[in-house]
């Protein structure tokens, strides 16, 4: 007697088949987390105003702080207000067209509108000052911005990378290559070779409240 | 399977004392044991049954759809994240760092006090109040309502603009109208002009007050407030001639007799005087000694349930007992002057239990001068001049009392006062009235028909902050600044001054009242250009005052000719006046505490005059009900009615929310034939009033407690239809209490109320600990020692908590008064939103910290069943070493943190509230619903926009399906550890104060590093009266609980 009919002779191809296709699609999903598509390494929108870090930071060798003042008391950096720019460019540049969003902005008092692109979740708290003064530079996340035209994302900024330099810091301290002299945070071309010696004695959060609370 | 058996319950030891949370649970039957679903009262007091548009989520089809829904949705996650904007400044403001909050002192009028607090400003947007150390009558906390004044700043339904009898007016055409009006008033010097306000304490307003009076001679300024200090005032009048103002300090006395005084909430002061009382019995060994309370009262109050010995007394004969008790006091050698024992002497002490006389007496006339009788605002004036008497007699005066002049020298009786204005337009003498501020048509006397007077009224105007029941009544409303949005100043009790700074711009095109009376008085008489510089030039009068200058001319070469009251001038250097003014708003105190003047003579003749005049009240009986009227602890007087987080707020007597109730006794319930929640009808004097009726324990018999500032009709959206309005019973001859009440069942359905205590059993287990004063002397460590030992073992390896930072937390049982201001500062603080009534009754409530009130019976303590003492245990999470709820945890969404939190990662919370489930202290709440748009405000179609400018931006608003529960307020642990790596330097310890330690007023509450040993949190947690709440089930909480101590006096137990 025949117990299983005979359209069962196909299960086990089917099964194989559909075993295989969700191997690809795990083996997919996991890719796309972990890739740049899904944390947007080189996401670089266009700005209202082509403002150029690499004129600006890289040949001019204006101090990251003259812009980001608040980078060392703060947990923003703050993009400049318009002011800033009007510092030196009300006598630079007088006449540039691209600067005209700029200076309709400081006749105007409304303010600029830049387009975000270093983004975190609205659960992740992070602080500049405590990693500026924990000796942690600004290349370290956002890359050489002194070198790029228009700024890009550099780094994925996901919950595992943060985690990597947490623990690397925490275990080697002055030994880890995310760490340099307090003097050197603004240096983009700063090479850690050895030793330095921590501002303090570093002990990076691992847990979560660190970040979500 | 497991093996293991549950936790036995411990049975109660022979001769511990019985805790219960209401009289179902004593008897052993529960209320929740047969849920019926509840039909929700709408606006109209109708009963409907609750909308059920959420029936459709949970049916079979609506699951199907959503989850189809959900899985698109998470399809779509994959696209490109929305482009977001960066919006900086144009121009930076000064001193302004987005992302840190900066912090502006102000000050805010609570009753007759003044109240200095700090408030946190985001990007200026004023989020959080908190207490200002400087300020004597803060001392670094605020009440429960002060906390929740910000949310009031905010409210989405105050008034935008001025209206003309309900059609939007601009402030132009109102100008237009008030100058046309009052050009007809210069001719006869405004004799028919009048202004309504509530008691001011502002030199200012006084000030302007004077600029009017200067302009019209004859007209008169009224002062009303349904929640008022008149009858102390006629009482110090009548004592000393004058309306000196009594400041106790309750950390200096040792035995303080209440009498009919809620001084540790409703009164004027309040936040002081729980600083001075929890001060005044703070045990730091058992070598310390502390004070005794003694109350009497009719219904049970906060001080009430603070006191050592607590007598049911109805209102009307607390007299009676002070009367008899100088009798007595006489007899023990603190004798009243002879004029004022003559008159009480022919009082009968009927009723009153002999201890209560003989005993009382003795301890107060054995601690002279550290002993003294507080007498409560709604009791007459000749019993505050019986209490000076007695305080005199006593020698508290100057020791552990002092009297100040009040603030506003001509304030007058107000019932008195609002009386004479509503005769005055009955007599057709007012053809203009401004009100400035209060709600008189709601919260006048029933019997002065002010209501109806105000329509008679042809030019009325009504500045405030709602279009409420008076702006209805009112020709003309404007929209009046919120505290925190004008300029102002206020004196404090102690007769110091503070400026009270706006912290925004008016948000809703409101004005100050000075701003409305400068513009009265016109610029010939307040020159002063706005209300910015007319504060400035009073505080550099007070300034100067201080140092015997008394006027000053214009600046010249940068100096000011000022001169003394001999004429004598000296050059005052304009920016030392500057400096002073800057200081005076860093630190919130513009002028420090007058010295208190010598005492005033007593006026013995007239006191005894006043007590011979007195209109002895009929007795109270059962056939002759008393009604007390109290102000709610929440609401006051009705002005906050529309306030979520005080509607929510358990009472922190009856823990009801959401609503008022007649409160009766068990035995006069009985006699009554009616129960909790049956609707009765009360008629004093021919008016009557339906309300729910509450019973509980501690009552005193045939009397009924009910409490002002409920049944608003035109308080907005929250706060119409909520509780009862009781105001239709209060005349002007019994605005405290009035006997001769007829109360009758009024049958239909039972009133629907919803309380919190109910919720979470302790099932039997001792919770809270207490013993006597002598006992803890003999036994110091009684609340380890009753606690059960622990019998489950850990279920994990034990983590090593011996390095770093540990944080924990203590909280001193006997400090705390239960008044609730931590449940207000910690939802302002965490973004806890509010769930309404019905989710409420359904245990839904998201309180992170509540406050468990037990009644206990007790012997030694004189808890009875008709009277039990009470005890408040302040609960939020243990932040347990070993977490049950960790354990459970599917996704590991619950973890604990190296520095001992138990710490709760929203994003990766599923709800499945396995955690909740298995937490014994009953602290996690899960978001059943997105509360904060899909409960209260979800007609509105979510959380208004202006509440969300109240958000703190640095905690995560947490959405429907995720658990939540109190952090330690991990963001301040956060900010505070990265401002000192910043600083390259250590912690300090008190750096960090979680809100609810911030605000309390009895400082009840001690937070920090437990593995530091100099800490004051380490400092509790050694002493001898510590304990670990459910300690048995070996969950080791970080947050320790002191033992409460009472210290009953051994005559009368």
């Amino acid at each position: 007697m025949q117990i299983f009919p005979r359209s069962l002779n196909k299960l086990p191809l089917l099964v194989g088949a559909g075993a295989t296709a969700g191997l690809v699609g795990v083996v997919f999903f996991i890719w796309y987390w972990f890739s740049p598509y899904f944390t947007q390494v080189g996401y670089s929108p266009k700005q209202p105003v082509p403002y150029s870090h690499r004129l600006h930071a890289g040949q001019l060798g204006l101090d990251c702080r003259y812009c980001h003042v608040n980078v060392e008391r703060a947990p923003l950096a703050m993009v400049p207000p318009t002011e800033t720019c009007m510092n030196c460019h009300q006598v630079v540049k007088t006449d540039s067209k691209m600067l005209e969003p700029i200076r309709v902005s400081w006749q105007t008092g409304v303010p600029m509108e830049w387009n975000r692109i270093h983004k975190l979740p609205d659960y992740v708290y992070f602080d500049h000052s405590v990693h500026v003064t924990a000796g942690v530079g600004c290349a370290a996340c956002h890359g050489r911005i002194d070198q790029m035209e228009q700024v890009r994302m550099e780094k994925p900024l996901s919950m595992g990378w943060c985690l990597e330099c947490h623990r690397d810091v925490k275990e080697k301290q002055g030994d880890s290559e995310f760490i340099r002299p307090v003097s050197q945070i603004t240096n983009m071309a700063f090479v850690h070779d050895g030793h330095v010696e921590p501002p303090r004695h570093l002990n990076p959060p691992e847990n979560c409240a660190g970040c979500h609370r | 399977m497991s093996k293991r058996a549950p936790h036995p319950v411990r049975e109660p030891y022979p001769g511990s004392p019985q805790y219960w949370r209401n009289l179902e649970d004593r008897g052993g039957a529960r209320e929740a044991d047969a849920p019926e679903f509840p039909k929700l009262p709408d606006g109209n007091g109708h009963f409907t049954t609750p909308p059920s548009d959420e029936a459709w989520l949970v049916s079979r089809r609506g699951l199907l759809g959503a989850m189809t829904a959900t899985m698109a949705l998470v399809g779509a996650e994959g696209c490109r994240r929305p482009l977001e904007k960066i919006v900086p400044y144009t121009k930076m403001p000064e001193d302004v760092i987005p992302g840190v909050p900066s912090h502006y002192s102000t000050v805010l009028q609570r009753r007759g006090d003044a109240v200095g607090v700090i408030v946190e400003s985001h990007e200026g947007r004023p989020t959080k109040i908190e207490g200002n150390e400087s300020h004597q009558s803060s001392l670094g906390a605020v009440d429960a309502v002060g906390q929740a004044s910000i949310l009031d700043l905010y409210d989405p339904e105050r008034s935008t603009s001025p209206s003309r009898g309900g059609a939007p007016a601009s402030w132009a055409d109102f100008e237009a109208a008030l100058a046309g009006k009052l050009g007809e008033f210069d001719k006869d010097q405004g004799a028919r002009l009048r202004v309504l306000m509530p008691p001011t304490l502002s030199p200012t307003v006084i000030r302007m007050r004077a600029a009017l009076a200067q302009r019209f001679p004859k007209a008169r300024v009224h002062t009303w407030s349904a929640v008022n200090d008149s009858n102390a005032r006629e009482g110090a009048k009548i004592a000393f001639g004058e309306p000196v103002t009594t400041l106790y300090a309750y950390d200096r006395a040792k035995v303080i007799v209440a009498l009919d005084s809620d001084f540790l909430q409703t009164e004027t002061g309040s936040v002081r005087a729980t600083k001075g009382f929890a001060n005044g019995r703070r045990l730091r060994s058992s070598k310390d000694a502390m004070s005794r309370l003694y109350v009497v009262e009719p219904a049970r109050t906060v001080t009430g349930m603070n006191a050592d010995h607590r007598l049911r007394l109805p209102a009307s004969d607390v007299e009676r007992y002070a009367q008899a008790l100088a009798v007595e006091l006489g007899k023990n050698g603190v004798a009243v002057s002879d004029e004022v024992a003559r008159s009480v002497s022919k009082v009968s002490a009927e009723g009153i239990p002999a201890p209560w006389l003989v005993a009382v007496a003795k301890d107060l006339a054995a601690n002279r001068g550290r002993a003294f009788v507080s007498v409560g605002s709604r009791q007459p004036a000749s019993l505050h001049a019986l209490g000076h008497a007695i305080n005199a007699a006593l020698g508290a005066v100057g020791q552990s009392l002092m009297r100040f002049p009040a603030a506003d020298p001509d304030e007058l009786d107000n019932t008195t006062d609002l009386k004479a204005l509503t005769d005055a337009i009955g007599g057709n003498q007012v053809d203009a009235l401004v009100i400035l501020g209060g709600n008189p048509v709601y919260d006048a006397p029933a019997d002065l028909g002010f209501a109806a007077a105000l329509a008679k009224v042809p030019f009325s105007v009504h500045a405030s902050l709602f279009v409420d029941e008076t702006s209805a009544k009112c020709s003309w409303h404007v929209p009046r600044a919120h505290a925190y949005e004008s300029w102002g100043d206020q004196r404090a009790l102690d007769t110091s001054t503070s400026v009270q700074q706006p912290l925004i711009a008016p948000l809703y095109d409101g004005r100050s009242d000075i701003e409305l009376l400068a513009l009265m008085a016109g610029p010939m008489n307040a020159p002063d250009k706005s209300s910015y510089e007319a504060i400035r030039t009073t505080v550099r009068g007070g300034i100067l005052g201080q140092h015997g200058l008394v006027g000053c001319g214009p600046v010249l070469d940068g100096k000011i000719e000022c001169h003394d009251a001999t004429g004598k001038v000296s050059p005052v250097p304009a920016v030392e006046l500057e400096r002073e003014w800057s200081r005076a708003l860093a630190s919130g105190v513009s002028t420090r505490p007058q010295q208190a003047p010598t005492p005033l003579p007593l006026r013995a003749g007239d006191i005894a005059a006043a007590i011979d005049k007195r209109v002895v009240p009929a007795a109270v009986g059962p056939s002759s009900l008393e009604v007390t009227f109290a102000p709610c602890p929440k609401m006051v007087d009705g002005a906050h009615a529309n306030n979520t987080w005080l509607q929510e707020m358990p009472d922190p007597v009856t823990k009801l929310v959401w609503d008022n109730a007649a409160i009766v006794s068990p035995a006069t319930a009985k006699a009554l034939g009616v129960a909790s929640k049956d609707m009765i009808k009360i008629t004093v004097g021919g008016q009557s009033i339906n309300a729910g009726v509450w019973v509980l324990p501690g009552q005193a018999d045939n009397s009924v407690a009910l409490t002002l500032g409920w049944g608003r009709t035109k308080a907005g959206r929250i706060g119409n239809g909520r509780g009862f309005d009781v105001y239709p019973l209060r005349t002007t001859q019994a605005l405290g209490f009035a006997v001769g009440a007829q109360v009758a069942k009024a049958g239909g359905d039972p009133y629907f109320f919803a309380q919190t205590q109910e919720h979470d059993s302790t099932e039997g287990r001792p919770i809270a600990h207490e013993a006597t004063l002598a006992e803890y002397k003999q036994k110091p460590n009684f609340a380890e020692l009753d606690n059960a030992p622990q019998r489950a073992l850990p279920l994990w390896n034990q983590q090593d908590y011996s390095q770093g930072h540990q944080w924990g937390m203590s909280i001193d049982l006997n400090a705390c008064t239960g008044c609730g201001a931590c449940v207000i500062a910690c939802m302002s603080e965490n973004n806890v939103p509010v769930v309404g009534k019905l989710e409420v009754w359904r245990g839904r409530e998201m309180h992170w910290l509540r406050i468990d009130r037990y009644w206990v019976e007790d012997e030694k303590s004189g808890g009875t069943v008709d009277n039990p003492v009470a005890i408040n245990e302040p609960l939020a999470c243990v932040h347990c070493e070993e977490a049950p709820c960790e354990n459970v945890c599917p996704v590991n969404a619950t973890t604990h943190g190296p520095e001992g939190l138990n710490e709760m990662a929203y994003n990766r919370c599923i709800g499945t509230r396995y955690c909740a489930n298995n937490c014994p202290y009953k602290v996690r709440h899960f978001n059943y619903l997105n509360w904060h748009n899909d409960s209260v405000w979800k007609e509105t179609g979510g959380l208004p926009e202006s509440l969300q400018m109240q958000q703190n931006p640095n905690v995560t608003v947490r959405f429907r399906g995720v658990m939540e529960k109190c952090t330690y307020c991990v963001q301040r642990i956060q900010s505070a550890k990265i401002r000192s790596k910043r600083e390259y330097r250590e912690l300090k310890d008190g750096e960090i104060r979680t809100a609810c330690q911030q605000t309390c007023p009895a400082d009840a509450i001690v937070f920090g590093d437990i593995n530091d040993p100099n800490s004051m949190v380490t400092r509790w947690v050694r002493t001898d009266r510590r304990f670990g709440l459910l300690q048995e089930l070996g969950t080791r909480p970080r947050t320790t609980y002191l033992g409460k101590v009472r210290n009953p006096n051994p005559e009368m137990v």
